[in-house]
């Protein structure tokens, strides 16, 4: 029997033509499906929602984080290798301008996918949330050696109250001793030192003291998000930043986004029911359920997304090159009479 | 006043509906002059509704799926209009006029009130990502009325009229697929530089690259197995379905980070 080694094989296949096609439609499918059928839960999610046998043949296949699974990414590696091989061979068959653009672009499109999988492979991304005033050291989230601090936050915002604009004044040092002082907003990141750093999220940390007999907890509790108390494992505390509060009794909401009378909504939660509720000025101290709760203070927080990655320059070079290859293929399409 | 501008502009194309519907039948020079006429004039008020949206808000249309739709509809009647000058055809005025008319319909359903740009979108890269796309996607719309009157003048056309018409197809399909890969590689650079992800999966996002594998093969098959004429049609329209997915299907069905288009 003629047994051929299995290279020989798919080598011919992956210079045809025909390949390509059925790769490129194959993906296209693949992608669609994956827009379908949400991503990243877990696997009980998929058997309540499709049932027994449907559910499990998802999380079998990886359809459930189809754009990571290896089959996906094996299938992306041929298309890079069939796309490579097309287009040298084109350009050996027909060499003119029209075919090195087309080899160009296709060569770019392999840089981008390399790219985006050295990323998936070596690329850092930590989430922080900072408060104004405060630092952190970034090698204790694995990123490299450096101090930030966040200087200063601040929200701009339209009349209508919506934001306009999210600011944060960083402050950067790194290993090196370079030192990097910038105010970042959304869109425009801090690059320095191989980071990027996103002004991603904010929300108001408030500063209160727990004071129960003899014994004085200082807690950092950031809007809207229950904390155990220290001493006792089944009570939470959560507290509700208000900052332009209405003493007109028109509940408990705020005249304006701006801090002009804040006010915190402390909320002692037991077992995920609500034991006790109390509003506070800064300053003042209330009983909330045997508890003595001081309202000391609040500033606002920062969620920054720092990154490091060096495969985004090699997706940026691949964009490049794509470009290039499509504006050289494609150059002549409107001068000529016919294609 | 731009609604005024707007309703002016409806009310022109509904009406070149009708004149087109009866030049199906006995087409004269001078109807084909008043035709012209009705586009020239539904383009001017729909150019002049934008003008008039721009000097309120300061900024182009793009932050809302009624912006958005607005200006794609004004990208098409642009594209339509040179191209009516390369080819001539009734059915393809009755056709690009219908597509017009039921984008503008469209919108009429959808919220028109200006709203703030929201952080995100407070970027240069917002109005290169979307005037390539409304090249982009407006290109596929008219290649798509085109493959259109190909199918339905298949049998009682001249070869070499529908060989120039083929052409015509091909040629527009190319400079969406430019203007796509564009439109993909700014949306992905802006990504990068507003969350530091130039890729995530987005719905929109993948469909776009949907969309640009569907037309990836389109120009492969074409080169590869001469696939023109009617095969090559018929898969102009088939990318034409898959670009109103991605514009409108998307944002209908599935959640993601384009949720304000």
């Amino acid at each position: 029997m003629n047994k051929q080694h299995p290279v020989k094989t798919i080598f011919p296949a992956l210079t045809s033509m025909q390949t390509a096609i059925y790769l490129l439609i194959l993906i296209a499918l693949l992608s669609a499906v994956g827009t379908i059928i949400p991503q990243g839960e877990e696997s009980r999610f998929y058997i309540q929602h499709y049932g027994q046998y449907p559910g499990t043949f998802i999380t079998l296949l990886g359809l459930n984080h189809l754009y990571q699974v290896w089959w996906y990414q094996v299938l992306m590696g041929f298309l890079c290798l069939s796309l490579l091989l097309c287009s040298y061979q084109r350009l050996r068959r027909t060499c003119n301008l029209a075919s090195t653009g087309s080899l160009i672009l296709h060569l770019g499109m392999v840089v981008i996918i390399v790219g985006a999988t050295w990323s998936l492979g070596y690329a850092k991304s930590v989430y922080l949330e900072i408060n104004e005033g405060e630092a952190a050291f970034l090698k204790d989230y694995g990123l490299k050696e450096g101090y930030l601090q966040v200087k200063k936050f601040k929200v701009d915002y339209y009349p209508d109250h919506s934001p306009r604009q999210y600011y944060a004044h960083l402050s950067l040092q790194d290993y090196k001793g370079g030192n990097y002082e910038e105010n970042i907003a959304v869109n425009h990141p801090l690059e320095a030192a191989g980071l990027k750093i996103y002004q991603t999220s904010w929300s108001w940390s408030m500063q209160a003291d727990v004071i129960q007999d003899e014994n004085k907890q200082q807690l950092s509790l950031q809007n809207g998000i229950a904390v155990p108390l220290p001493d006792n494992s089944s009570l939470e505390i959560k507290a509700l930043f208000i900052p332009d509060y209405q003493e007109d009794g028109m509940g408990l909401q705020t005249k304006s986004p701006y801090p002009n009378n804040p006010r915190m909504l402390a909320t002692l939660m037991k077992e995920g029911q609500i034991a006790d509720m109390m509003v506070l000025a800064p300053g003042e101290s209330q009983n909330l359920g045997g508890y003595t709760i001081v309202f000391q203070g609040f500033a606002p927080y920062t969620g920054l997304t720092i990154k490091e990655d060096r495969g985004v320059n090699m997706v940026f070079t691949g964009f490049a090159l794509l470009s290039l290859g499509l504006l050289i293929r494609y150059r002549n399409l409107y001068r000529r009479k016919a294609a | 006043m731009e609604n005024h501008l707007l309703n002016i502009g409806f009310a022109l194309l509904l009406t070149g509906i009708m004149v087109n519907l009866y030049s199906l039948w006995w087409s004269t020079e001078r109807l084909q002059n008043i035709i012209k006429g009705i586009f020239w004039l539904a383009l001017l008020s729909l150019t002049v509704a934008i003008i008039v949206r721009i000097a309120a808000t300061g900024r182009l249309p793009s932050a809302s799926m009624y912006e958005f739709i607005l200006i794609f509809t004004w990208a098409i009647l642009c594209l339509f209009v040179i191209t009516r000058q390369k080819f001539n055809s009734p059915v393809f005025d009755l056709l690009s006029n219908i597509l017009v008319v039921l984008l503008l319909l469209a919108a009429s359903f959808l919220p028109s009130e200006t709203r703030p740009l929201m952080p995100a979108l407070q970027s240069a890269w917002l109005h290169i990502h979307v005037l390539t796309a409304i090249i982009a996607y407006g290109s596929f719309a008219v290649a798509f009325c085109l493959a259109g009157v190909y199918l339905f003048q298949e049998n009682n056309t001249a070869t070499a009229e529908l060989r120039r018409l083929d052409q015509l197809i091909y040629r527009l399909v190319v400079l969406g697929f430019v203007f796509l890969s564009l439109v993909i590689i700014t949306g992905a650079i802006w990504a990068e530089q507003v969350w530091g992800n130039w890729w995530t999966w987005d719905p929109k996002e993948t469909w776009s690259l949907v969309t640009w594998l569907v037309y990836a093969a389109y120009l492969h098959a074409r080169r590869t197995y001469n696939w023109k004429g009617r095969k090559s049609a018929v898969m102009v329209i088939v990318g034409f379905v898959v670009v109103l997915i991605t514009l409108f299907g998307v944002s209908l069905i599935l959640p993601g980070l384009h949720s304000y288009i």
